[in-house]
């Protein structure tokens, strides 16, 4: 049987994506930003190696317009290329995706009474390729398979936080139901504080941040109750982002355990912030 | 329903210096974010370049908000219902960074902007609420 073996969480800057691109991640700036994803990289290569990762990102308007706008998308495809984003797509490996399990999620999800957008072709952005890169480097092929879960941060309303913990539940029910013997990771990415619009722009709490990274350890649920305007208010209109973290919390069960962490101020306009839980039963 | 709408949209607009993308806000720059979005291959990219104006002149926009784009003003353009993920297209293929176009909505040069940054962010407190002045 499938299961979901850890979770993961990491910011996803795109700034982050073109220093791996730009060969910049020794320089002064970025050296601690990346340092604290060098533990991740070998635990991930030698100890942790998922089959595949259920891989929770949103879309920065870039496979989505303003036509098409679904709150929770599961891309089923065999494959997924990077998208250009205005400055051409990142030279990344296409993503290989895991069409069995998308599928068998996508139904048991939608049975379970979560609507579920299934996508058959879908270009993924930085929101995507930038946490493969910092987990996984720079290689030739990604050494797993990945279902991406694109969630609409962009916008309002985004999903609320209790749905996104809910929908994490039932994507772990979903997984164990899979015949197949998979070691199945899920990633929750974007965040942490960081507003990118307006004179406010540039706005960091990292006191909020690390309460927050705090309470996704162990068995505490109260972070499935923060209303949308706490995030906005506390970290920044882009900060929204980190309900996305709650579908990887939730699928990880009553109780987590804490491997690594990770917190840095700034890449570019952005809080880093990154751990590694393991589901504690 | 949980939530009272008229009172959570009311407290996205509570908050000082930002504009949240509301179905509001999605309305009125439903071109102005399409343009931007076409921005993403490289042939649109050289039409653009070519002769802003012209290809301007191809989306259904308001004259404000083709004359916000030509102006790279980022705050009127959000004003005026842009979103920065999709103005990000636009940024782009100017060549800027996210710091570079961010810094330009602050009031800030980006030398400041970014030492802001390098410091620790630019802090919540006194930032929260419009009406609360908190």
């Amino acid at each position: 049987m499938a299961r979901i073996s850890a979770g993961i969480a990491s910011s996803h800057v795109p700034a982050l994506g073109a220093a791996i691109d730009h060969v910049k991640t020794e320089e002064d700036y970025w050296k601690p930003a990346f340092a604290g994803y060098e533990w991740t990289k070998d635990w991930l290569r030698n100890t942790a190696r998922p089959d595949v990762v259920i891989l929770v990102y949103n879309d920065h308007a870039s496979a989505f317009d303003m036509n098409v706008i679904p709150t929770f998308a599961i891309g089923c495809a065999e494959k997924f290329n990077p998208c250009d984003e205005g400055w051409g797509p990142r030279p990344v490996p296409v993503v290989q995706g895991h069409a069995d399990l998308a599928w068998h999620l996508a139904q048991c999800l939608i049975l379970d009474e979560f609507d579920m957008t299934i996508m058959n072709k879908m270009d993924v952005d930085h929101g995507l390729t930038v946490p493969l890169s910092l987990m996984f480097g720079q290689p030739d092929a990604w050494p797993c398979k990945v279902v991406p879960l694109a969630v609409n941060v962009v916008t309002y309303p985004p999903p609320t936080g209790n749905r996104c913990w809910a929908l994490g539940e039932a994507i772990r029910r979903a997984v164990e139901n899979f015949p197949e013997d998979l070691n199945v990771q899920i990633w929750g990415t974007g965040g942490m504080s960081h507003q990118l619009q307006g004179p406010r722009a540039g706005l960091i709490n990292a006191e909020w941040d690390n309460r927050f990274l705090d309470r996704l350890i162990g068995d505490t649920d109260a972070l499935r109750h923060i209303p949308h305007i706490e995030y906005l208010r506390e970290t920044g209109s882009e900060g929204i982002e980190m309900v996305m973290w709650l579908i990887m919390r939730g699928a990880l069960g009553k109780k987590t355990r804490c491997l690594h962490r990770h917190y840095h101020v700034p890449a570019s306009n952005t809080a880093v912030g990154h751990l590694v839980l393991e589901p504690e039963e | 329903m949980n939530e009272n709408i008229q009172e959570y949209l009311a407290e996205l607009e509570d908050i000082p210096g930002t504009r949240v993308y509301t179905a509001q806000r999605a309305r009125k720059g439903y071109w102005m974010n399409q343009f931007a979005m076409s921005l993403m291959n490289t042939a649109n990219r050289e039409r653009w370049r070519a002769d802003e104006r012209v290809y301007l002149a191809e989306w259904p926009m308001t004259e404000e908000q083709r004359q916000s784009i030509l102006d790279r003003d980022y705050n009127r353009m959000l004003e005026l219902g842009g979103n920065i993920y999709f103005l990000a297209k636009l940024f782009s293929t100017d060549g800027l960074s996210f710091v570079q176009a961010v810094s330009t909505m602050t009031g800030m040069s980006v030398e400041d902007y970014q030492a802001m940054m390098i410091a620790g962010g630019r802090s919540p407190n006194g930032m929260r609420s419009i009406k609360d002045g908190d």
